[in-house]
């Protein structure tokens, strides 16, 4: 507080920040009974798999190619970064599924929901630009296939596939940097609304089957 | 680099009509379809069936 008793930008930011997440809703330490499903576990694996990512990924950009060309643990750690993207969109295409069939957006949660499928979006290019940068012949063949794609959706002349400097560029720092940053903000909204009740699906057949109808109802 | 399996060929594809697709990935996706299934219906430890919401 300053000497006149206005509240400064951080401290308006920190108390809205803590407004719409105290401590016990950020770091929960419990959960609702019907969390206790396999299908709740994918996000969280999504999440695992995508620490893997970043840290192998880091690992590869402080070694640099020579290393992980040449040198068994260097290949070792390239195939890590491989196969946890593999894992990183199994398990979040599922968890995508059993977000979509049990409506997860329901209750106030659309900015979660969004959040998710920009995710999702964005992720692909990350990883599509990491086969560009593979330095391999497939890397070569995928980028002069895709340069027609690019150049036929009008624009090649921002994303130039065979320019290899900006697709590393874009695979080391700037999609992975965004993924990073919306999937914190996924997580936030999901820790600010709360994980989403399951469908009552007997509730509703039984409303279904009701001969009454209200009159707002359609 | 030894591999239990000859990795250098071309991938077998399956053709039907406009659909094309590596028998790989179809064995991916067919798993990621089976664990979907597998994650809803199999029984979560500690978990009382029928067990109302907190």
């Amino acid at each position: 507080m300053s000497v006149t008793g206005e509240r400064s930008w951080t401290g308006r930011v920190r108390e809205h920040a803590v407004a719409a997440l105290p401590p016990e809703k950020l770091l929960p330490d419990k959960q609702p009974s019907y969390v206790a499903s396999w299908i709740y576990v994918f996000g969280v694996l999504s999440l695992a798999s995508l620490a893997v990512i970043i840290g192998s990924g880091t690992i590869l950009t402080l070694k640099g190619p020579q290393w992980w060309h040449f040198t068994g643990v260097g290949h070792f750690f390239n195939s890590l970064h491989l196969w946890s993207v593999e894992l990183f969109f199994f398990f979040m295409v599922i968890h995508l599924w059993g977000k979509y069939w049990m409506a997860a957006w329901r209750g106030g949660r659309a900015r979660v929901w969004v959040t998710g499928a920009i995710t999702f979006l964005v992720a692909i290019p990350c990883a599509l630009t990491g086969y560009v940068s593979q330095q391999n012949f497939d890397a070569q063949w995928i980028s002069t296939q895709a340069k027609d794609a690019m150049n036929s959706a009008g624009i090649g002349a921002f994303f130039n596939l065979t320019n290899f400097g900006q697709m590393y560029s874009f695979h080391v720092l700037l999609l992975p940097a965004a993924v990073v940053a919306i999937v914190v903000a996924h997580i936030l909204l999901v820790r600010k609304h709360g994980v989403v009740p399951p469908l009552e699906w007997r509730e509703m057949a039984a409303k279904a089957r009701s001969p009454e109808r209200t009159e707002s109802s359609p | 680099m030894a591999a239990i399996f000859n990795l250098n060929h071309p991938a077998h594809t399956v053709h039907w009509h406009f659909f094309q697709m590596s028998v790989s990935n179809i064995v991916v996706i067919v798993l990621m379809l089976a664990v979907f299934v597998i994650a809803i219906l199999a029984p979560f430890p500690g978990h009382r069936q029928g067990g109302g919401g907190s």
